[in-house]
Order: C-alpha cells, then sequence, then structure tokens
C-alpha cells in the first residue's frame, strides 16, 4: 500500500494534535453545562440539608402548613406544591388550545401579509418581561376578576393561571408553528390530493405529523409557566393554603417559586427558615427536572410511535391497543376535568364535548371546516388582542413619564424623580457581561455536540445536563448566585456575580440554536470539504460556522432579550436601588430596570408615572432587542436556500 | 456573496451593541463628578427595602454635601443586609427588624443603630366606614375570627385579609405586637413590600391591610387605634408620644463601631437634617 | 384532437405564475378508461398541467388560471364547484412517494375516513381491496400496522396508490410516478397501471419516453408550455406529425 503523507509528517502530527486539542476544548465546553446543573443541585442541596434535623423530609414534603415564623414554626410545603401544579395546570389549560389553534392558524390559515405582521406580534410577546407582566396583572387583571366575578379580591389561582398562560402563550405558539411548518409539504397535498377537506388534513395529517414539536412545544411553556416568579408574586395573593374545595379558582395560592421570590430577601442567613427555602428550591429544581425528563420521553415516543422516515425498520404493534390508549387517557383527562372544576363547570365541559362530537357527525364537512377555521381564529385573535391591551396599556401610562431628563439621569428622591439612566447602563452591562460570558462556552458546546459526537454515554449526559439547565427556573438560578457567587465566594452583591448568573442562564438558549443553525448546514457541505482534506475542524471553521452564524446571531439577540427583561436571578446577585454613579468595577453592585420597576411598583410610593415609564423603557429596549432578531432571521431565511 | 453580507451586517449589529454598552460605561464615568473614580471614598449600604429610603435619601443629601464620597444603596431584604455586613461585603447592613438568635451567633460583633421608629398603620379601603379599631378587633381580624366588617360596626362585607409574607420584618412586628405571637389566618394575601399591601387595599373594598406611615396617602384610608377608649391617629406625632402604640425601630447594623465615613455617614442620620427626611418620609425621628 | 369519449377536456386553458406564463391555451380531452400519457422535457408544463386537473395548483402562491377545465361535463374551476368533491374524484399520485406518518393500514384508510366512512368493516375491506388492487397486499398483508416508512421506495409509492384507489375516484393523476424508483420497481408499476386502466382513467406524466410508449394510449408532447403534438401513442412515436416531437422523441433536441 502506498504511504499517504503530505510533505512532513511532522506538520500531520502538529495538524492532528492541533485538532485534538480544538475537539478537547469544545468537549470542555460542553460539559461546562452539566457541570453546572451538578454544581447547582449540589449547592442548593448543602443549604437544604440542614433542615432536615428539625423536620423530617415526609414531614417537609407533606406537611399541610408553611408557616415559618409562627410561634411553633411548622414547614410544610404541600400547599405549596399543590399551589404550583394547580396553577401552571390552569395556565396549560389556557394557553394549550389558545397557543396550538394560533399556531395552526398562522401556519396554515393566515395570509402572508396577515402572517408577516402576527407572527413577531407574538415573538414579542416573549419579549415582554415578566416583571411588566406582573405590573400589569396586579393593576389591571386582578381588579377585572374581583369586578367580573363579584368577589373580595382578584388576587387568586385564576389570575395566576390567566397572567402564566399568557406568557406561556408565546412559547407554544411560536415552536408549534415552526413544527406544523417542518411538515413536508407533500403530506399536505397528499390528503388534500384525495378529497380531504383543509380542515381534515390539519387535523388528521398535519397536526399529528408535529405532534412531538407541538408536545415540545407545550412542555417548554409548562417549563415557562412552573418557573416563572415574579409576574406569579404579584398576582396570585401568595396564601399559603390549598384552595378550599380544590377546585375553587378563585381563592389566593402561593406558588414555589413565589415563596423563594418573597421570602428569601428577608430570611436569617443559617436559620432553620433559610433552610427550608433551599429545600423549596430544591422540590422546585425537582419538579421542573422530571417535567423536562417526562417531556423527552414522550417525544421520544412520540417519534417512535410513527416511524420517521430515519427509521427504516418497522416495529409490530398489537393492534387496537392505540385504541385503549386513547380510551385510557380520554377517561383520566376527563377525570382530572371532573377533579379540577366545580362540578357544573365539568358538568357543561363534558356536556359540551360529548355536544361537540355529535355536531362533528351531524354537520357536512363544509361546515364542520367553518366551524373549525372560526375558532382558529378566534384564538389567534384572542392572541393578538391581549398582547394589544398589554403595550398598548403600558405605553399610553409610560409615554408621559419619558423625557431627555428621564433617560439621562440617575434617579432622585427615591425614583420620584430624576431618571433611570444608571439602570439603563446597568442592564447594558449585566447583559454584555452575560453574553461574553456564555457566548464562547455556548458555542463551543453546541459545535462540539453538533460536530462531534454521534451519541455515546457522555454525549447523553451532556445534553441531559442541558435540557435541564434549559428547564431550570431564573429564581433557582438566583439563589445559586446568591449562595455561590455571593456568599461562598464572597463576590457580594456585584456586578459580575449578576452577569454570571444570567450567563448560566442563557448558557442553554444559546447552545440550543447554535446546534439548530449548525444541524441547518447540510451534511453534503461538510462531506464535501473533508473529500477535499480539509480537517474536521477547518471544514467547520471555514464552511459550517459562516453560513450558521446568522442563526447563532438570533439565538444570541433572543437570549439577550430574555437577560434584559429577568429580575429574579440579579434580585439577591447584582442589583442595587438606587446608585449616582456608574459602576467602574466587576465588584461593584449596578441598577438594572427590571429590578428597579420591581421596587418601584412595590416599595416606594408616589412613583407611578416613573413606573409606567420604566416598564415602557424596558419593553422597548427588550422589544428592540427581539426586533433585531427578528428580522435577522427573516432576512437570512431569505437569503439562504440550501 | 449575500449571505457573507447579512454575516458582516449581523456582527456589527452584535459588535455595536456590546460596544455601545462598554462605551456608555466610559461617558458615563466622564459625566460624574469630575473626580477620577479612585478618588472617591465609597461605602455601600444594603438590606430592608423598608429602611431603604431613609438610607437613600440621606445618602443623596450627604453625598451633595460630600462629594469625594459615594453611598451606594440597595435593597435585597434585611437578612441579606445582616448577611452582607456580617460577611463583609456590605458596610451598613439595614434592617426592619432586630437580630434572629442565629444571627446573633453567627457574627456577635454586630452592633445595631436605631436610626428612625415606624408607626405600622392599619388600613382599609376609603368607602369603608370603620374608623376605629381595638388591637384585640384587629387581633380577631387577622386570626380570622372576624371575617364580616359589620361585626366591628362596618358595612356587611367580607373582610380580605392582606398581611406581609412570612419573612417579613414589619410582619414580624406585627406577629408580636399585635397578635401576640398567634397565628394568621392561613387565607391572608400575602405581599412583598408596603407598596403591593397598599396597592391591593386601595383597590379592594373589602380589605385590610397594615403599612409603614410613610404609605399612607389618598388612596387608603387609616383606621384610629383605640387605647382604652380613646381614638389614636398612626402619625408621627402619636408615634412619638408614645400614645400609638404600634411602632418599630428600623437599624443599621455595623461590624464592630463604625470608623471612617461609615461613622458620619450614621452620625448624619441621626443629625436634625437626617432626621428631617426621616419625618419627611413618614418615618418618626429617634432624636 | 379532442376525443368524443372524454371524461376531462380542457378549452384554451391558461395559466400563469405571477408573470411567467406557465400553459398556452392548452386544449385537449382525456379519453375515459385509457391512459394517456404527457411527455416533454423539464419545465415544458407537463406536470403544471396534470396539477390543473385536480385544482392542486389552488396551493400555489401567485397562480392566475384562465380557461377550462371540463370533468365530466363540469367547470371544475366554476366558483360554486367543491374541491374537495374534484379531488375525491380525480386522485394524483406524486413523483415521490408521499406516504403519511402513519401506519400502512391508516394510510390507505385515510381517505374513506375522511369521505365519512367508520364502520371497521367496511373500512377492512376497502383496505384490502385497495392494496390488492395495487398489488400490494402480499407484501404487507402481515404486518398492516407498521409504519408506512417500513417500506422500500417502491412499496411506498405503491401504497400511495393504494391510498388514492380507496377513495374509488374517476382518475388517477400520476406525476411521474417512477422517477424515484428502482428499474425493479418501475416495471411493477407500468404493469399495475396496464391493469387500472380497465376500471380507470389514467393521465401520467412522465420523462421516460419508452414507458410512455409501453404504458400509454394517447400521448400528448409538450414543449415550453403549450401542447404540440397530442395523439394515438404508435402514430406520435412512429409518425409524430410535428418536427419538434420527432427530434424529441428521437432525442435529437436541441
Amino acid at each position: 500500500m502506498p504511504e499517504i503523507t503530505h510533505p512532513g509528517t511532522g506538520s500531520t502530527r502538529l495538524r492532528a494534535l492541533k485538532e485534538q486539542g480544538v475537539r478537547s476544548v469544545w468537549f470542555l465546553a460542553a460539559s461546562f453545562a452539566t457541570l453546572t446543573v451538578f454544581f447547582i443541585l449540589l449547592f442548593l442541596l448543602q443549604d437544604a440539608l440542614p433542615l432536615f434535623a428539625t423536620v423530617s423530609p415526609l414531614e417537609f414534603l407533606t406537611g399541610d402548613t408553611w408557616n415559618p415564623t409562627g410561634a411553633v414554626p411548622s414547614y410544610g410545603i404541600w400547599p405549596l406544591i399543590v399551589g404550583t401544579l394547580l396553577v401552571t395546570l390552569g395556565a396549560m389549560v389556557i394557553a394549550v388550545p389558545l397557543g396550538i389553534g394560533s399556531a395552526v392558524c398562522l401556519a396554515e390559515l393566515a395570509p402572508p401579509r396577515v402572517k408577516a405582521v402576527a407572527k413577531p406580534a407574538i415573538e414579542l410577546l416573549a419579549g415582554i418581561p415578566s416583571v411588566v407582566y406582573g405590573f400589569f396583572g396586579l393593576i389591571i387583571l386582578t381588579d377585572w376578576l374581583r369586578v367580573a366575578f363579584d368577589v373580595p379580591s382578584g388576587e387568586s389561582w385564576l389570575a395566576g393561571s390567566i397572567l402564566l398562560g399568557v406568557m406561556a402563550l408565546p412559547t407554544i405558539i411560536s415552536v408549534s408553528e415552526d413544527a406544523l411548518n417542518s411538515v413536508p409539504a407533500s403530506y399536505r397535498e397528499g390528503s388534500l390530493a384525495l378529497g380531504a377537506t383543509r380542515w381534515q388534513t390539519i387535523s388528521r395529517v398535519l397536526v399529528p405529523s408535529a405532534l412531538s414539536g407541538i408536545t415540545a412545544a407545550v412542555i417548554l411553556g409548562m417549563g415557562r409557566a412552573i418557573g416563572e416568579t415574579m409576574a406569579v408574586i404579584m398576582v396570585t395573593g401568595n396564601a399559603a393554603i390549598i384552595p378550599d374545595p380544590i377546585t375553587n379558582l378563585l381563592s389566593p395560592i402561593r406558588t414555589l417559586t413565589g415563596t423563594l421570590g418573597i421570602e428569601m430577601g428577608e430570611v436569617a442567613v443559617g436559620s432553620t427558615h433559610y433552610h427550608a427555602l433551599f429545600g423549596v428550591a430544591v422540590v422546585l429544581l425537582l419538579i421542573t427536572l422530571t417535567v423536562n425528563l417526562a417531556a423527552l420521553w414522550i417525544m421520544k415516543r412520540i417519534r417512535a410511535g410513527y416511524g420517521t422516515e430515519e427509521q427504516g425498520r418497522h416495529r409490530l404493534r398489537v393492534p387496537g391497543l392505540q385504541r385503549k390508549a386513547r380510551l385510557i387517557v380520554g377517561i383520566v383527562l376527563a377525570l382530572l376535568v371532573l377533579l379540577i372544576l366545580p362540578l357544573p363547570a365539568a358538568a357543561a365541559l363534558l356536556v359540551l364535548g360529548a355536544g361537540a362530537v355529535l355536531v362533528h357527525r351531524r354537520l357536512s364537512r363544509a361546515n364542520v371546516q367553518h366551524l373549525a377555521f372560526a375558532l382558529l381564529w378566534a384564538s389567534l385573535g384572542v392572541v393578538l388582542a391581549v398582547l394589544a391591551v398589554i403595550l398598548g396599556y403600558i405605553v399610553v401610562n409610560g409615554l408621559p413619564a419619558i423625557t431627555w431628563e428621564f433617560l439621562t439621569q440617575p434617579p432622585r428622591d427615591l425614583g420620584r424623580a430624576g431618571g433611570i439612566f444608571p439602570a439603563i447602563v446597568g442592564t447594558l452591562y449585566l447583559v454584555g457581561g452575560a453574553i461574553l460570558f456564555a457566548l464562547p462556552i455556548g458555542i463551543g458546546a453546541a459545535v462540539y455536540l453538533s460536530e462531534y459526537t454521534r451519541g455515546g454515554r457522555v454525549t447523553t449526559a451532556i445534553r441531559a445536563g442541558i435540557d435541564l439547565l434549559n428547564g431550570t427556573p431564573s429564581i433557582v438560578f438566583g439563589l445559586f448566585g446568591f449562595t455561590f457567587l455571593v456568599i461562598f465566594l464572597n463576590f457580594g452583591v456585584s456586578l459580575i456575580a449578576g452577569m454570571i448568573t444570567l450567563g448560566l442562564m442563557i448558557l442553554p438558549t444559546i447552545i440550543r440554536t447554535t446546534e439548530e443553525a449548525l444541524k441547518s448546514v447540510p451534511a453534503s457541505v461538510r462531506e464535501g470539504s473533508l473529500a477535499l482534506g480539509a480537517t474536521r475542524w477547518q471544514t467547520i471553521r471555514r464552511v459550517v460556522l459562516p453560513p450558521a452564524v446568522p442563526g447563532i446571531l438570533t439565538g444570541t439577540i433572543l437570549s439577550i432579550g430574555r437577560a434584559a427583561g429577568e429580575t429574579a436571578p440579579i434580585l439577591f446577585t447584582a442589583a442595587v436601588f438606587s446608585t449616582r454613579f456608574l459602576p467602574n468595577s466587576l465588584d461593584d453592585p449596578v441598577m438594572a430596570l427590571p429590578y428597579h420597576l420591581f421596587i418601584l411598583a412595590t416599595t416606594v410610593p408616589g412613583a407611578e408615572t416613573q413606573q409606567y415609564g420604566t416598564a415602557l423603557v424596558l419593553l422597548v429596549l427588550v422589544v428592540g432587542i427581539y426586533a433585531v432578531a427578528i428580522a435577522l432571521r427573516h432576512h437570512s431565511q431569505k437569503k439562504i436556500h440550501w | 456573496m449575500k449571505t457573507t453580507r447579512t454575516t458582516f451586517l449581523a456582527g456589527c449589529i452584535l459588535a455595536l451593541l456590546v460596544g455601545a454598552a462598554l462605551f456608555t460605561g466610559c461617558i458615563g464615568n466622564g459625566d460624574g463628578p469630575s473626580q477620577p473614580p479612585e478618588a472617591r471614598e465609597s461605602i455601600s449600604v444594603t438590606g430592608s427595602t423598608t429602611v431603604l429610603p431613609i438610607a437613600q435619601l440621606t445618602a443623596d443629601l450627604f453625598m451633595d454635601t460630600h462629594p469625594k464620597t459615594e453611598i451606594q444603596v440597595s435593597g435585597g431584604g434585611s437578612s441579606v443586609g445582616i448577611q452582607a455586613v456580617g460577611g463583609g461585603t456590605a458596610d451598613i447592613g439595614m434592617a426592619s427588624r432586630d437580630l434572629k438568635d442565629a444571627e446573633k451567633t453567627k457574627f456577635p460583633d454586630l452592633v445595631q443603630h436605631i436610626v428612625a421608629l415606624d408607626g405600622i398603620a392599619l388600613i382599609v379601603h376609603p368607602s369603608n366606614t370603620v374608623g376605629a379599631l381595638t388591637t384585640a378587633e384587629v387581633k380577631a381580624i387577622y386570626q380570622g375570627e372576624t371575617t364580616n366588617w359589620k361585626e366591628v360596626g362596618g358595612p356587611d362585607e367580607t373582610i380580605v385579609v392582606v398581611g406581609r409574607d412570612s419573612a417579613s420584618g414589619t410582619r414580624e412586628f406585627f406577629h408580636d405586637s399585635v397578635m401576640e405571637k398567634e397565628d394568621f389566618i392561613a387565607t391572608q394575601l400575602e405581599k412583598n413590600s408596603n407598596g403591593a399591601v397598599q396597592q391591593t387595599v386601595a383597590q379592594t373594598p373589602g380589605a385590610i391591610g397594615y403599612v409603614g406611615l410613610g404609605y399612607l396617602d389618598e388612596s387608603v384610608k387609616a383606621v384610629n387605634i383605640e387605647v382604652n377608649g380613646t381614638q389614636v391617629e398612626p402619625s408621627v406625632a402619636t408615634v412619638t408620644s408614645g400614645q400609638y402604640p404600634i411602632a418599630r425601630s428600623l437599624n443599621m447594623f455595623t461590624d464592630g463601631e463604625p470608623t471612617g465615613l461609615t461613622k458620619e455617614y450614621l452620625d448624619f442620620i441621626l443629625s436634625p437634617d437626617g432626621q428631617m427626611i426621616v419625618e419627611e418620609e413618614g418615618f418618626v425621628p429617634v432624636q | 384532437m379532442k376525443e368524443h369519449d372524454a371524461i376531462i377536456t380542457v378549452n384554451h386553458l391558461n395559466l400563469h405564475y405571477g408573470e411567467h406564463h406557465a400553459l398556452k391555451e392548452i386544449e385537449v380531452g382525456f379519453a375515459r378508461h385509457k391512459v394517456t400519457a404527457l411527455i416533454g422535457p423539464s419545465g415544458c408544463g407537463k406536470s403544471t398541467l396534470l396539477r390543473c386537473l385536480n385544482r392542486m395548483n389552488d396551493l400555489v402562491e401567485n397562480v392566475r388560471i384562465e380557461g377550462e377545465v371540463r370533468f365530466e361535463g363540469t367547470d371544475i374551476y366554476a366558483p360554486e364547484v367543491d374541491v374537495v368533491e374534484i379531488r375525491k374524484q380525480i386522485g394524483m399520485v406524486f413523483q415521490r412517494p408521499n406516504p403519511f406518518p402513519k401506519s400502512i393500514y391508516e394510510n390507505v384508510a385515510y381517505g374513506p375516513r375522511v369521505h365519512g366512512v367508520r364502520d371497521r368493516s367496511t373500512l377492512d375491506a376497502v383496505v384490502e381491496k385497495s392494496l390488492r388492487d395495487a398489488a400490494l397486499w402480499d407484501e404487507v398483508k402481515d404486518r398492516l400496522d407498521a409504519p408506512a416508512f417500513s417500506l422500500s421506495g417502491g412499496q411506498q409509492q405503491r401504497l400511495c396508490i393504494a391510498r388514492t384507489l380507496a377513495v374509488e375516484p374517476e382518475v388517477v393523476l400520476m406525476d411521474e410516478p417512477c422517477s424515484a424508483l428502482d428499474p425493479i420497481a418501475t416495471a411493477k408499476i407500468e404493469a399495475l397501471i396496464e391493469e387500472l386502466k380497465t376500471r380507470y382513467t389514467v393521465i401520467i406524466v412522465t420523462h421516460n419516453m419508452q414507458q410512455a410508449a409501453r404504458a400509454s394510449d394517447y400521448t400528448g408532447f409538450m414543449y415550453l408550455g403549450e401542447l404540440v403534438e397530442f395523439g394515438d401513442t404508435p402514430q406520435v412515436f412512429e409518425a409524430p406529425r410535428e418536427e419538434l416531437t420527432e427530434r424529441y422523441i428521437t432525442g435529437r433536441f436541441g
């Protein structure tokens, strides 16, 4: 066999060494995410464990009273767990039909011109910071509920669910819409060519084909709802009780995240109460992890269920099993409905459902289609109306506050006068730092995952780590930042602590979007480069990465938006209410817009105008960033055709 | 090639963003007082959001008269303050409560400075006709024994009990002084700030809540407290005179006796100028 | 050139994609229970013409269609016509096999289901019959619940044909049904087409001139959006009237 060498074996070895080095670096970056998850869990556990010296784990989980400051303190988090689950469930009941309906409407019905406006608008909904939602919920939603239902207070389970539902909508809609768009056009043609109506095609072929993506969307939305803190604190009333009866939608309720957000700041470090709060954080983390793992499992099952094209071999299935499964799911759902809703409402719902089935059989196909399309349009309409109301409200009330002084001066008199300049700059600093921290690691991890691996245990672990990090509630990041960076590393409340905390939070988003972007580069391009004798790293750097840049940028910008709007992670790590000066080192704390709004809305009386003004500035900033991302994606989608 | 241009464009935007952030920083520093940053002596004050207004406003005034100094004030809560000053990450910790046993053991050197008193007012919706309550009646309401306003001479309306979260210093004080350490009704709405309590009471006709005197305005109605048959209005005067029964101290803690700028600043808060701010913000002066 | 017993007749059909004039003044009739082949170079409009016949072009944006297409005497582009009903009667098999991500059984049962058949035994019968008609039954009868993607390309295409037959159309349109298949699978499909014409009208677009010559009764040659020649397959292949046709058929094109 002739020996294949390049001029000088030395350079070959050097090149191999370099390849290996590059690979190792990316491997380290990828492992970072997994290590972080371990670290978070470790630190939370370490601070939670001392609790069990005084309270047994069983008592902690199943105790029905949360009263850590009572004469006889009790640390039962059962009501908080139930509260979290109920609020999330309610949010899903609202968001899932509306979200999927809107997604189908956008993907299948909306004419291009409507789509061009509606889709970005809905994505902007995702850019509204949660504290703005909370602010809106506190002032408008709870009051509306109080009047509408004639109850003493509108702060309730229902208010929390509505708000969280709205917050989960953009995620559900955009991810579902993407899933629907990725269904091959040939399925649609095939179905239509058989004489199926558009609605039959949508409901029987397109939606089932996109089911795994839609499930992912729902789970992602659910993750956002479970992990949400600031908005929940402001609207649920925070009474640590289980609604009585459990179907009482208008009962106040308290979630795990709410408990952390409210109590963490005031609790004495090292007290039993403090440890109990870390116990709460661990439980919260475990719940989100379970949801995420369940989601992964379900999606795997769905994919396996219809044997995707890659999966060439068929699996034998017992006929009729599917029917049985469907029946069981139906019964479980019906029971759940009966359990959750007050009896008359549940009965009405069931009758409605049965009626729908009957009507469906009676009506002609054309009329069924009319009805279905009307419902789809209605859901899109509702979503857009909600968006318009929230935006309109904040813009109308915030505009009068916007002056040159407001934008360029530091606050005076507790923010009742002066401006918010340091908060704007502080937010930019925090976001800039978070990106500088997360971008190299994120891109490295994505490159490793997409270019260097073909599965295996280590990769599975890394992927799981990233998924888990993605599902971690922002308040847990805040807590981790507080216990690890602020206390353990003794950074104190500082810019650097906030940057790292936010960086960790956005890391999974960057990894995910980068990986997607890399994956969308066809394998043939890589093969082409490798076939010319380019090394793997040369191929990645010269051929794979450049076309992926717009995708990576979109991900980055989306995470910038998310970081800019977050309150919970900086609450205990970086934010200061007021400084006259801008920070001159990483050790200084900074002002930040979301925190400023939070404090103005909750602690400073007589600053209403400034509240709205701050909300508007924050909104414009975040939405502006999102708009850039959306425009960029639009642009790149037009230009690149494989 | 169009793609390259997109890439380039996108890169520019990102660079601009990061650049802008850094640049604003430079400009901002230049815009500040004319001294280079190193020349400023700075201390940090952190902790209770209740004490925060006092710290912030006195700090503003102090910095106006001492241009070479910087006082950074941040919130976060009493324990954050105590933790921060005990752990050395802040010079002054603010707390609206006294030290807990755990904190005393952990940080034995902390020194307490009472900077103001805070009267806690019971507030109701402006439309509520109830004008005065005894502390026993308040306790009964917060325990859930009294559930309708008509039982205390008001309209026939369900009482919505609004309180503070279980970690709040205000709630702890209320729990000690009004509730005599007995438990609150479990269904009370828990708010994480005075402002949130005030907001909720202002828009809920049946509500009752408790807030610091600084949060009294026309949107809510303060209830007089009946002490031995005489009604006492919650105000700075009645707290100072000791007539109004529900008042607590607001504290700043230092790690050991204060020195240097920290001492100057604390002295300033306790000076007539400082205490004037305390009073303007609705708190009760201690000097 | 119109047949007397034409099931579909096309009159003055013009189609524009935006500015592009893709079909020009097409006049043709498709004979009942015969196989008609449409041939021509890529981009000549033969697929476009085929897709006009069951209004699949409705899905394309920016398309403008003038003229009429009559199916059993009814203009299928008339406003009161239900497009769904048209497609039920004029089925279509696509270039690439496009089974749904469902089981083999569900793929075939899909059509009858959407047209309101609920009875399980009826469905079973339809599925079996259609699969038999598509010459696939023996290969898949033991694994009807397997995913359709587990079949080979040729089997998938016959599954798509079975799926079309299950709706019991009058006409089956085939858009280059063998272009993604190997010669053996192609032969099977051609044999199948021969079978089908006893009960169905088949209109097939193909690149493969041998296929057109072998499998069809009539052949139309299209070029640049125009129907250049239409006639009996032997006549078109052996004695084309137009010089263009002859040059194309003999491979001396361009």
